[in-house]
């Protein structure tokens, strides 16, 4: 197995050369998009950058500890972009979200690493932090479609949730079609994904296990292992995450609490 | 002689500064059938909401056969207590499977052997049999009220809440309601407007607007 071609400074500017066609239509057409594009541009540039360095020695101390810390400033940052994207207030939820996020990607990434990989232990940062960041991320996602398609259908049915509480049901039985409907927005993505890979395109892990130089046998065994982890970790994660965060959002009489928006 | 069925004690409630409920008493005896009525804005679907915990009431106390509200009462107090809004949401499916949903509910599946009226009822209240597989979401104002009356009345509730019953029917679905509420011996607490509601009622009871904060 041959490593991945590096690629030196002077190629990578050609990359950014490839910049000439969208800002030629941006700027023929005066589309306003310039300044955004060039920031975007820059970001990505700098903070790649960081975690590259950052990367760099944590792939060379192959550390547990650096792992899971690096996972849980991972884990702390899609935290904080779930509570944005759902316009939940923080000091209600950060910390039970976290929880979600936490076991949705340590329970798949522990059975990857450990028992697909056979790995001893979760020391080697090169399997760790890549499988541990796509599982990340695709919990992130699941979250924030779970989470405001539970609060915002409880919201919009609000009359439906109230009827059903005047007529004898539990907490737990009220919200239950409501979870139901959550996790069907939430997990309909990665089914589909999982119906129509590899026939639309290469996906992201298994290209990137072919240009590490394995055979695509192998990478397609990687492909399936990771799909199979990222299903179970949006499941156990929006789960988690509308459970722990119910507790908060409803009053002790079952009502929806209006302050936690 | 027992404690009333329903007991509201000087009960206020304020919102977005002012109070849109302030002092009202009301004590209703078990199996008396009372009219609510009085102008928009006085407090009636509050008052209600009060009874059913879906309003927290600032000032004052609810009592539901002799037990205060609270959050720990109210899981048990509104099993006891049926209500029909004004338009009601009875939630997604058929007519069907909304009558059978509460049916569900651990509290009440010892009456899933009611479901078996459920043709009786709609015969009663004028609704065809084949609306049983309509969408709920399809019918009309009228059709619905009357839904989720046979809904509450399969649950065999002590007290009724009904709120502007009669409002979405015409002349003799009215009278088929009126006259099933008449046999039914629940304590009932019926917001309204219409005259033959007050007439079957054993008591009217005329809220006011409350007074502006001083």
């Amino acid at each position: 197995m041959t490593g991945a071609e590096d690629i030196s400074a002077l190629r990578l500017a050609i990359g950014y050369g490839l910049l000439i066609f969208p800002f030629a239509i941006i700027l023929w057409y005066r589309i306003p998009l310039a300044g955004t594009t060039l920031l975007s541009v820059v970001r990505m540039t700098v903070q790649l950058l960081f975690v590259g360095l950052y990367l760099q020695v944590v792939f060379e101390q192959n550390s547990v500890w650096l792992n899971l810390a690096w996972l849980a400033v991972m884990i702390g940052v899609a935290d904080f972009s779930i509570l944005r994207g759902c316009e939940l207030k923080l000091r209600f939820f950060a910390g039970r979200l976290f929880l979600a996020l936490l076991a949705g990607t340590a329970i798949p990434l522990v059975v990857f690493v450990l028992l697909i990989l056979a790995q001893a232990s979760l020391s080697q940062a090169q399997y760790v932090i890549p499988i541990g960041g796509m599982i990340l991320g695709n919990c992130l996602q699941a979250d924030i479609i779970g989470i405001r398609t539970f609060y915002e259908s409880l919201r919009k049915d609000r009359k439906a949730y109230l009827h059903s509480l005047a007529q004898g049901a539990s907490l737990a039985e009220a919200v239950r079609p409501y979870i139901a409907d959550a996790c069907r927005a939430a997990l309909a993505p990665t089914i589909a994904r999982m119906s129509t890979i590899g026939l639309v395109s290469l996906p992201g892990m298994m290209t990137g296990v072919i240009l590490g130089g394995a055979e695509p046998f192998s990478a397609i065994k990687y492909q399936i292992a990771i799909m199979l982890s990222i299903f179970s970790g949006t499941a156990i994660t929006v789960f988690l995450a509308i459970r722990l965060t119910r507790s908060r959002s409803f009053d002790e009489w079952g009502v929806l609490r209006a302050d936690v928006f | 002689m027992g404690p009333p069925a329903i007991e509201i004690d000087n009960v206020g409630v304020h919102r977005d500064g002012g109070w849109v409920l302030r002092d009202f008493s009301l004590a209703v005896e078990p199996g008396c059938k009372v009219g609510l009525t009085g102008p928009s804005g006085c407090g009636k679907s509050t008052l209600l909401g009060c009874i059913l915990g879906f309003v927290r009431a600032d000032a004052g106390r609810v009592v539901v056969d002799g037990s205060e509200m609270n959050a720990r009462s109210i899981w048990s107090l509104r099993r006891r207590i049926g209500y029909v809004a004004q338009e009601p949401d009875p939630g997604r499916g058929t007519v069907e499977e909304v009558l059978a949903r509460p049916f569900h509910y651990r509290a009440n599946r010892s009456l899933a052997g009611n479901l078996e009226r459920v043709p009786a009822w709609m015969e009663r209240l004028g609704l065809a049999h084949a609306l049983r597989r309509k969408a709920v979401v399809d019918l009309s104002g009228g059709e619905k009220q009357r839904i989720a009356l046979i809904a509450a009345l399969l649950l065999e509730r002590d007290i009724l809440l009904l709120d502007e019953i009669t409002s979405a029917l015409d002349r003799e679905r009215r009278a088929s309601v009126l006259q099933i509420l008449r046999e039914c011996p629940a304590t009932m607490l019926i917001v309204s407007h219409d005259e033959a509601v007050f007439a079957m009622s054993d008591h009217v009871v005329e809220m006011r607007p409350p007074e502006p904060s001083s």
